[in-house]
């Protein structure tokens, strides 16, 4: 008779790496990107795909700050970086109320925003989306959460 | 983390005015910008050059004050140029296709002799 092991279960390939929070202030995405860079410093992500990773987590942290917490600075703005399988997986949360943010994500029209026909700004979700492999945002009564998903690994990143 | 408030000096190259920019480019940076910006433009040269030597973060907003200067160099019929961005910001400036308006060079040596020639 010989022991069989048990099946690996997806507990046994989540591995968080960092969970905390930041104050809804200006200027805080970049305390928010740097912890996030320290917090994945074991892992295969260097070079660009560290800087790419860095961006979408400022931008996504700034969205979370401006409108879903109204920059007020005792709702603090939750992240959380875990390890899923070969994911990176960096979650960032606000106390929004109301229907997430739209995912779409279109490419802006420079040449509007050129001609002053359209607001110089709205960068913001198409640099997350340009940066990571994955994004989506999910959302209830109280809370939105925008999740970022780079694929580890010589592939890893975009 | 303390930001790294932007500040600029303004500088006149043959034929170009240069924009030393030092700091962040974030929401905080749009009046000393703005303001350096306008000094440059009194200079009277046909081309701004944007040095970023000095620029370790670009956020959203930043790119987007960085619109806004492109938008008034367009108007006033200038040639807005860039260097010393990093690896990173060169691809932001790709995929957001601001290096479709305004030329980027690896250093301020080629932007300067680039502005001469044309």
């Amino acid at each position: 008779m010989t022991d069989r092991k048990p099946a690996r279960t997806d507990a046994d390939l989540r591995q968080t790496l960092a969970e905390f929070s930041v104050p809804s202030e200006p200027g805080n995405e970049r305390l928010a990107m740097e912890t996030v860079a320290e917090a994945v410093r074991d892992l295969d992500i260097r070079g660009e795909n560290l800087e790419r990773l860095k961006t979408a987590v400022a931008e996504a942290t700034m969205n979370a700050m401006e409108h879903g917490n109204k920059y007020r600075s005792e709702v603090p703005v939750e992240v959380q970086v875990e390890v899923v399988d070969r994911d990176l997986m960096v979650r960032i949360t606000d106390s929004g109320s109301g229907p997430p943010p739209a995912q779409a994500g279109d490419v802006p029209d420079l040449e509007a925003k050129l001609e002053g026909m359209q607001t110089a700004r709205g960068w913001g979700l198409f640099l997350i989306k340009s940066m990571v492999d994955e994004m989506s945002i999910t959302g209830d009564d109280g809370h939105h959460t925008i999740e970022l998903v780079v694929h580890l690994g010589a592939e890893g990143g975009k | 983390m303390a930001v790294r408030h932007l500040s600029v000096e303004v500088r006149l190259e043959p034929g170009v005015a240069v924009l030393d920019l030092m700091g962040e480019i974030n929401g905080f940076a749009e009046e000393a910008l703005n303001a350096a910006y306008a000094e440059a433009e009194a200079k009277e040269t046909n081309t701004i050059l944007l040095n970023f030597e000095g620029v370790d973060y670009i956020n959203s907003t930043g790119i987007a004050l960085i619109v806004g200067l492109l938008a008034r160099a367009r108007a006033s019929h200038r040639r807005l140029l860039a260097c010393n961005l990093s690896e990173h910001y060169v691809e932001i400036f790709n995929i957001t296709r601001l290096s479709d308006f305004m030329s980027v060079f690896p250093d301020e040596e080629s932007a300067v002799v680039e502005a001469s020639v044309s």
